[in-house]
């Protein structure tokens, strides 16, 4: 397959969050296909599970994209790492390659640009993706927990990066 | 790629920050039900409103519906081959000849940048 094919590739990123997970599906690196926040309260593990295998069902991803919790950089909780690992086990059975991402790649990419910290890179994402600058949080101050809408850009941070891994610039 | 999806009415309407329930109304369909079929590709939508899409979301039919666009393509392309095989086995008339040039052009046709594309008026 050629290099050109290859970042055209569909690609799902998924980034769980404390009350469900974040996700994008992404065709090529100027494509958004769709993204969203999905809510889950209750059995979190089963429904998040169930959730990404609809999406996988729907998009037919080429790859599914997510932390790599095994990175020194990851600061990942124990249900969280668990559940990564669960979805990328359920990518393999459903036939779809899993790429995990480390957040040190994910800022290295964006730290090109000069876009280092999460706030700038959603700032960077907005750039290219202006559908989604209304999705973006406001600055977090010190004392505020993170809004949930920031994973829609974190897996979008980590899908970017995979094909910017791809691509090989 | 695993190839287009049948359709990308989602990913444009969520662009316009339409809810699905606001496509329906411009569609003139009672709720937003009809609309995620077709976002969830469990309906194909009929030309009417194919072309009231391509109103709504500025974009030609054949990249809002790029999946379905590209298997109607490839079918006719198949269809259009079988055809010419046919025709060309029959007698070689000048109104033989003809419809096998129109029939290898639907079958093979030339790459997108040697396309003919008529002059645009000043």
């Amino acid at each position: 397959m050629t290099r050109g094919a290859r970042t055209t590739q569909r690609m799902l990123a998924i980034d769980p969050t404390p009350r469900g997970f974040g996700f994008v599906v992404l065709e090529g690196p100027n494509r958004l296909v769709d993204w969203g926040v999905k809510d889950v309260r209750t059995n979190k593990e089963a429904a998040t599970l169930k959730k990404v295998h609809e999406l996988i069902g729907l998009y037919r991803p080429d790859v599914l994209v997510t932390e790599d919790c095994d990175d020194r950089s990851s600061r990942r909780g124990p249900r969280v790492q668990a559940l990564i690992r669960k979805l990328q086990a359920e990518a393999a059975r459903l036939n779809v390659k899993s790429r995990p991402v480390s957040i040190w790649r994910a800022h290295a990419a964006f730290a090109i640009t000069g876009k280092a910290n999460k706030y700038r890179i959603a700032e960077a994402i907005c750039g290219r993706f202006p559908e989604l600058a209304l999705r973006r949080p406001r600055l977090r101050k010190p004392w505020m927990s993170e809004d949930e809408r920031q994973a829609v850009f974190d897996a979008v941070t980590f899908g970017l990066t995979q094909l910017v891994h791809l691509r090989g610039s | 790629m695993a190839g287009k999806l049948p359709n990308y009415l989602r990913a444009h309407r969520k662009r316009a920050g339409l809810s699905q329930a606001e496509v329906a109304r411009l569609l003139g369909c009672r709720d937003g039900a009809k609309v995620s079929r077709y976002e969830h590709f469990r309906r194909e939508p009929t030309l009417r409103t194919a072309l009231t899409c391509e109103m709504i979301f500025q974009k030609p039919v054949r990249d809002l519906f790029a999946g379905i666009s590209e298997q109607v393509e490839r079918d006719a392309r198949r269809r259009a081959k079988f055809l010419a095989r046919r025709i060309a086995a029959r007698t070689q008339s000048p109104a033989v000849v003809r419809k096998i040039v129109v029939l290898r052009g639907i079958a093979d046709p030339p790459p997108e940048d040697l396309r003919y594309e008529p002059v645009k008026e000043v």
